[in-house]
């Protein structure tokens, strides 16, 4: 971002700064109400919000829709198989990724172009739900959270960005390495890693956004409901609970239905919050990270 | 096949000299060992299940598995082909990816000029947080917060009411429901998408400016006569990227949002897929020749546009 200090940047601000000011201030707005209405019901009460559906301040804030959620158990079972998804899968995602794009951003080996293209190739075709569902079946990971943790651990993307990093980084580094005895998996580990944090960063952000916000392999691969993550239970308490409720209209349901609107609305927040605490943490890293990564022709 | 943004370097020095390919092979079998665990990865969860798309020229039986099962040649197909729901799904498909790819396409482009044109540093920072954080959420996290703000008793209703406008019933009505795919689809996505091309942007030479600036040239100018051009190769392989993807995406969005109103004009082929192979029936080979079909198609549109990409003289996907 060498543009900020150039002369185009210094200046006074015109007309045209402030529409567009004004123009990205509704943008933002327009992100963020619905956001804060959500939050906002999620504290109220059901006659409130009953009465006033617009909702900016509740004036009786309560927790009653999280005490209501938190009875019920579920969540906390959906928070602990989604917790036991990031615990094992991160370090086996990050694993598999940066051994693969170390050893694909190294100089020149035979083989190296059919396996890159191997990689690739799984960007644009792949075998689809079925076969996947099968070969899951046959190696006795369906039922068991595994399967899940498996089917998500690598991505070719992921890896791609990685090694354009990696591929970044100075060759004289590897090469002193190499002559103090230094094995390729001690390179990775001691001199490349260390070296990468920007895109191990972004490349974790990416990973746990997935881990966290996986339901379908789950939906699929899971028999029992108490293995399901958190977005699992989520849709169970929002969407399937929805279904007929988006037109329902009589009278007697709103006051039943406001209730249960704000447990939904405290499912939702209680399901977003994780990341509303590390997305902005991480993004000053991934805004370098995919730039180095992707950027790099 | 290679990308040519995303390759490894090409290297002039690629045939060695010295040594049979064995030597050179035993040279770097440190190096092997780092690829061994990603490798047996893509083995299993990749290529064994692209294996398993024999399935569609098969008659799956569970006790004989996917290898054991009797071959059956295209009659997988014939069934695909004459089955009106699929053929709905299909163009239903079609018809709402070519509407979001013409509308939504060019959103971000417009957002990442506005951005990049913003001059406060930390305000364009802020800004690119609040509207690239929906793209990390889940879609059963965003139609929870959708069906919130455009149900019947909710925000925008409300605010409808108030102002003596008539309520909508958004994603209750079969008419409403795909342009709130749409709408939905833009609000989640378009600061993400904003963000490659603000890196384009920014790998702009800064001579540029600053000569045109000399000359004399507006802004709007020089957003039109320099931003816009030197992200065109940018914008040509996301386009590629998203023709490839007209036959599928969208099955988290629309499998969330959709209700028993909107179920006629709601099964797109992934509903569908998954609605053959795991709720209705399951005949696996019938959903797998679906699938392959599916993927056959995409992969195909990918290559097309790539290729009409480079015929016109921009840069293509691969080299």
């Amino acid at each position: 971002m060498a543009r900020t200090k150039s002369k185009y940047r210094i200046g006074k601000m015109t007309t045209i700064d402030y529409i567009i000011f004004v123009l990205m201030l509704v943008i933002a707005l327009f992100i963020l109400i619905p956001f804060w209405n959500v939050i906002m019901i999620s504290f109220s009460t059901p006659k409130e919000y009953a009465d006033n559906p617009l909702m900016m301040f509740p004036k009786n804030p309560t927790l009653d829709s999280y005490k209501a959620l938190f009875a019920d158990g579920s969540i906390f079972r959906g928070y602990w198989n989604t917790l036991k998804l990031l615990i094992v899968g991160l370090p086996l995602s990050l694993f598999l990724t940066s051994s693969m794009a170390y050893g694909l951003s190294r100089n020149k080996f035979p083989g190296k172009k059919i396996i890159f293209f191997l990689v690739l190739f799984t960007m644009i075709f792949n075998g689809g739900i079925v076969p996947l569902y099968l070969v899951m079946k046959s190696l006795h990971l369906t039922g068991s959270l595994w399967s899940v943790i498996l089917a998500g651990s690598f991505s070719a993307f992921n890896m791609i960005l990685m090694m354009n990093y990696f591929q970044s980084l100075p060759e004289s580094l590897m090469e002193s390495a190499r002559l103090d005895g230094a094995g390729e998996w001690r390179i990775l580990f001691s001199v490349v890693l260390p070296l990468a944090m920007p895109i191990m960063a972004t490349i974790t952000l990416f990973y746990g956004v997935a881990y966290w916000n996986s339901w379908y392999d789950a939906m699929i691969f899971l028999r029992k409901a108490e293995q399901l993550p958190l977005q699992n239970v989520l849709r169970s308490i929002i969407v399937e609970s929805t279904t007929n409720a988006s037109n329902a209209s009589s009278v007697d349901a709103v006051g039943k239905q406001g209730f249960s609107t704000g447990m939904k609305m405290a499912a939702v927040v209680v399901t977003m919050v994780p990341i509303m605490c590390f997305f902005p943490m991480l993004q000053k890293h991934f805004a370098k990270g995919v730039l180095t990564g992707a950027i790099k022709t | 096949m290679k990308p040519a943004a995303l390759g490894p370097d090409k290297d002039p020095k690629e045939r060695k000299h010295n040594g049979s390919i064995l030597t050179e092979i035993w040279k770097h079998k440190m190096t092997y060992t780092l690829l061994i665990p990603g490798l047996i990865w893509l083995i299993l969860f990749a290529y064994l299940p692209m294996g398993g798309l024999s399935l569609a020229f098969k008659h799956y039986k569970a006790n004989l598995g996917i290898w054991g099962s009797p071959w059956v040649g295209l009659e997988n197909f014939t069934y695909v082909f004459r089955d009106p729901t699929f053929i709905d799904a299909l163009w239903r498909t079609l018809y709402i990816n070519i509407i979001k790819l013409v509308i939504q396409f060019p959103f971000p482009i417009i957002l990442a000029v506005l951005l990049n044109e913003l001059r406060m540093r930390r305000t364009k920072k802020l800004f690119q947080t609040v509207l690239t954080f929906p793209h990390f959420l889940s879609w059963i996290i965003v139609s929870g917060v959708v069906i919130n703000v455009l149900s019947y008793d909710g925000l925008v209703n409300s605010s409808l009411a108030l102002l003596g406008l008539p309520t909508i019933n958004f994603l209750g009505s079969e008419k409403t429901f795909i342009p709130m795919l749409l709408l939905t689809d833009i609000w989640k996505s378009t600061g993400w998408g904003a963000i490659i091309y603000l890196a384009a942007i920014s790998g702009i030479d800064q001579d540029q400016y600053e000569s045109a600036q000399i000359d004399g040239a507006s802004r709007m100018q020089q957003m039109f006569r320099i931003t816009l051009p030197n992200i065109l190769p940018t914008v040509t392989i996301m386009f590629i990227l998203s023709v490839g993807g007209l036959m599928s995406s969208g099955f988290d969005q629309i499998f969330n949002l959709a209700n028993a109103a909107t179920k006629n004009v709601s099964e797109v082929l992934d509903v569908y897929i998954y609605r053959i192979t795991f709720q209705s029936s399951t005949d696996f080979s019938f959903s797998t020749a679906v699938s392959l079909f599916r993927s056959v198609v995409n992969m195909v549109l990918l290559l097309l546009a790539d290729r009409v990409a480079k015929w016109m003289g921009g840069d293509g996907l691969f080299r």
